[in-house]
């Protein structure tokens, strides 16, 4: 166990964190699959619309390695297969049939759990359509099933701008959670490390057994797995990690225990603009309009995900595959009478430019005006404030703007992630996207292999 | 609110997409989001930004040269009445400053903001606010003897073979005030050094301190030289003496650092590793001070301070993001090697008086070579600590 401060970083005060208290959402009449989160697989889908299908039942193959399946998370029918731009599967729409009728997998008894060979655990993740839980570094996409990491990383603290609270998802879950590590740890030989805040007091994460229990404190991107990573195994060239949320560690214990596939997830819902601020007890792939009824949300932005890296998924969107939060963020647009002069008393900012800076509020109301226009990068000291990994963000996004991938590896891109440079495009005067930088760095890099 | 938004948009409208003017474009859309915000949103996530943009960082400097130029108008109608043995009395002194000063900045502006405008439409990029401060920071670096028409040569130097040919702002290498001045500096040497052209009085003329400094006999000490010429370290500090428009004030510059600290829109590193510099090398050449040295040798460290262009530079010039280093331990070094070059320059080169601009522009030049090595012993130190990581895992 050991415990790390980060002393980058910056939280972002924003109005509309969820009451605490957890409600059991009505089961949704649709559900999605959003391929668009899973990153790393080429998706062949295996039905087609009209077809029925179970909870559990793979509705898509992985082309590249054909024993990743991602599968309904509700039993009904497939109504729609969504392509985007260049006919990338966007969406896959199955319309609940209310049965909840599950395929069944091989169950275990919580005591067979620690003699399960890691084959075997490897095979039911695969057949049970849970392996996209597991993610990998770098690149940030889904594991290959026939590597081994060097370790694992349990993603159980968030920091991000009104992020579910864990301790609350987690509440009478300990005995689920622990069944869950001790799956999850068999796929590494090395070590198994559960990252959680310094101030976590759910027991299920301060008494988990059989794994290395890492504390971390300080504002945002503390709570980012990269943050977590670089300081305790930092990825090197040629060396692989991977990481779960901490509520498909639930999802699979589920899976062993009961043998089935849960798609179940607590969604803390957030936002000025939302009329229900609660946490729902719900699926992953549940449409954001049950989640947000009696809100209107004229004006407003439904995001999957948190201000700083969730998505624009629309009023008639889903919930992404790895959120675990729902912000609804008011429209910007507005245009002020010499906004460079003004003295803004309710401008939000990282800088002292603004009265505001001299008279801080706890919580602050944003919306998605972009503030000003692009320039070129002028302030190029300011970035390193907000990354707390070792890195010269300048220089690596210099060195990905001008393609030279030895230099982008040797200054550390394999430790990034794009959401880890959210609050370098959120301060950056020049209102650079640092972050659209870095992904495209680490395609490149990839890609080229 | 409403008729201005309305005014934009119909005279905007020949400057859009396949309208007549559309080359203009980023003409309009500097005056458009000069008016009103851009009133953009974010596309995605992240999905807030902050509410800061180039345009206020700029403005915000702007706003700390403020007590500079003030200061510098007042000072030149105040040099003009002293040397004609007239009363130097506020309005006047104000007037007659403002007569002399106001030109000098207009045609600063209107020379620099005619090649920002011709690039920015030639090459297609933004107009960038950066302008605002080096059409400013210009004019406060010269004599207010200066002839309108070299302020116009200075200018286009600067903003053309300063800025521009290296892709305009954020690329460029120099800091696009300070080239212009060396370039006037070496063309025009006489209108741009000597003793006769820090009072707007023809034929008047009066060394400057740094001038009486570096012409005092060896072995006589400067600050009674200086005394003799009529400079106390007060009144250098106020700064009521001859020099280029800005730059005389120590006091002007000191509030422009607190304001630019206090909205932290200026490193203060670098402002801090100035300072030190200075001291570091003042102090050694001290150790050195012997009756065969030159004057300077023997100068307390403090009057460095408020000789010449220190303030102004270490404020206003060596904190350009642009020019000096990205790195954090970078702007320590090349802080602190402005301020010793700056000492070296004015004590060790009896040919050039005063060293501030050129340590400036010389540590431009090696901004990049010293992030290079920043950079450099980054990788290493990352490439060590990794393999000490995973061999302590292995074992």
């Amino acid at each position: 166990m050991a415990s790390f401060i980060i002393r980058q970083g910056r939280d972002i005060r924003i109005k509309g964190a969820a009451e605490k208290r957890v409600v059991d959402a009505v089961s949704p009449e649709t559900a999605a699959l959003v391929m668009e989160d899973l990153r790393g697989i080429t998706p062949k889908v295996l039905l087609a619309p009209g077809a029925m299908v179970k909870a559990g039942t793979p509705v898509v193959m992985d082309k590249n390695h054909e024993e990743i399946k991602v599968v309904a998370p509700v039993s009904g029918r497939i109504v729609s297969v969504n392509r985007g731009e260049k006919r990338v599967l966007t969406t896959i729409v199955i319309q609940a049939d209310g049965r909840q009728d599950a395929e069944q997998f091989p169950k275990f008894d919580r005591g067979e759990l620690a003699g399960l060979s890691r084959g075997k655990i490897t095979g039911q993740l695969l057949a049970g359509g849970l392996w996209p839980c597991l993610r990998q570094r770098p690149f940030s996409k889904i594991a290959d099933p026939r590597v081994t990491p060097k370790s694992i990383f349990i993603h159980a603290m968030n920091t991000e701008p009104l992020a579910a609270d864990i301790d609350l998802v987690l509440d009478g879950r300990q005995a689920d959670l622990q069944a869950g590590l001790d799956i999850i740890r068999k796929l590494t030989d090395g070590k198994t490390h559960l990252c959680i805040d310094a101030k976590a007091r759910s027991s299920a994460l301060t008494r988990a057994k059989g794994v290395e229990i890492q504390r971390f404190s300080g504002a945002h991107p503390a709570g980012n797995v990269s943050t977590h990573i670089h300081c305790v195994d930092p990825v090197n060239k040629g060396e692989i990690v991977w990481y779960v949320e901490v509520q498909d560690v639930l999802r699979i214990a589920t899976l062993f225990l009961q043998g089935v596939h849960s798609a179940e997830r607590v969604i803390a819902v957030t936002g000025e603009g939302v009329k229900n601020r609660v946490y729902f007890r719900t699926i992953a792939g549940v449409p954001v309009s049950v989640l947000l009824q009696g809100s209107d949300l004229q004006g407003q932005r439904c995001i999957s995900g948190s201000i700083l890296t969730g998505r624009n998924v629309g009023k008639d969107g889903f919930l992404g595959f790895y959120d675990s939060q729902v912000t609804v963020l008011p429209e910007g647009g507005k245009r002020e009478l010499l906004g460079w002069m003004a003295p803004g008393l309710n401008k939000y900012t990282f800088t002292n430019t603004y009265l505001s800076s001299f008279f801080p509020r706890q919580e602050n109301t944003l919306d998605t005006d972009t503030h000003g226009s692009h320039r070129a990068i002028v302030w190029t000291s300011l970035y390193d404030d907000y990354v707390p990994l070792d890195l010269i963000t300048f220089f690596l996004v210099r060195a990905i703007i001008v393609g030279d991938i030895e230099e982008m590896i040797s200054l550390g891109i394999l430790e990034c992630d794009e959401e880890d440079f959210a609050l370098c495009s959120f301060a950056c005067p020049s209102k650079t996207d640092v972050g659209g930088y870095i992904r495209q760095g680490l395609d490149l890099v990839e890609a080229e292999g | 609110m409403e008729w201005v938004k309305k005014i934009l948009q119909v005279s905007g409208a020949p400057f859009q997409k396949k309208g007549p003017l559309e080359k203009l474009y980023p003409l309009y859309e500097a005056i458009d989001t000069f008016v009103l915000t851009p009133g953009k949103v974010t596309r995605k996530a992240p999905h807030v930004r902050d509410s800061v943009d180039l345009k206020r960082m700029m403005v915000f400097v702007i706003i700390a040269l403020i007590p500079a130029t003030l200061m510098g108008i007042y000072n030149t109608g105040y040099q003009m009445l002293l040397a004609q043995r007239l009363a130097p009395d506020l309005w006047t002194c104000v007037s007659l400053g403002a007569g002399k000063v106001l030109p000098i900045i207009a045609v600063s502006y209107a020379v620099g903001g005619f090649w920002e405008v011709l690039f920015a439409v030639v090459r297609k990029h933004e107009i960038n606010e950066g302008l605002l401060v080096t059409g400013l920071l210009f004019p406060l670096v010269l004599p207010p003897t200066i002839p309108l028409w070299m302020v116009a040569v200075g200018i286009s130097f600067g903003v053309v073979m300063g800025k521009e040919v290296f892709g305009g702002t954020g690329f460029n290498v120099f800091n696009p005030a300070l080239l212009a001045r060396a370039c006037v500096f070496f063309a025009y040497p006489s209108q741009m050094s000597g003793a006769k052209v820090w009072v707007a009085v023809d034929g008047y003329t009066h060394a400057t301190p740094l001038g009486v400094v570096s012409q005092a006999a060896h072995g006589v000490d400067p600050v009674q030289a200086l005394a003799t010429a009529g400079y106390t370290f007060q009144n250098l500090f106020w700064g009521l003496r001859p020099g280029s428009i800005g730059e005389t004030s120590t006091f002007a510059c000191l509030l422009g650092l607190a304001f630019l600290l206090i909205t932290r829109v200026a490193n203060w590193k670098i402002v801090v590793s100035c300072v030190a510099g200075v001291f570091t090398m003042a102090t050694i050449f001290a150790l050195f001070n012997g009756p065969d040295q030159p004057a300077y040798f023997a100068l307390p460290v403090y009057w460095h301070y408020v000789l010449g262009g220190f303030a102004f530079g270490a404020v206003f010039m060596a904190t350009d993001p642009v020019s000096a280093p990205a790195t954090r331990l970078g702007a320590w070094i090349y802080g602190f090697m402005i301020g010793v070059i700056t000492v070296i320059v004015r004590v060790a080169n009896p040919a050039y008086p005063e060293g501030v601009m050129l340590s400036i522009l010389f540590m431009n030049v090696f901004a990049s070579s010293i992030d290079y090595g920043v950079m450099m012993s980054h990788i290493s130190s990352r490439n060590k600590r990794n393999k000490a990581l995973s061999s302590s895992r292995t074992k």
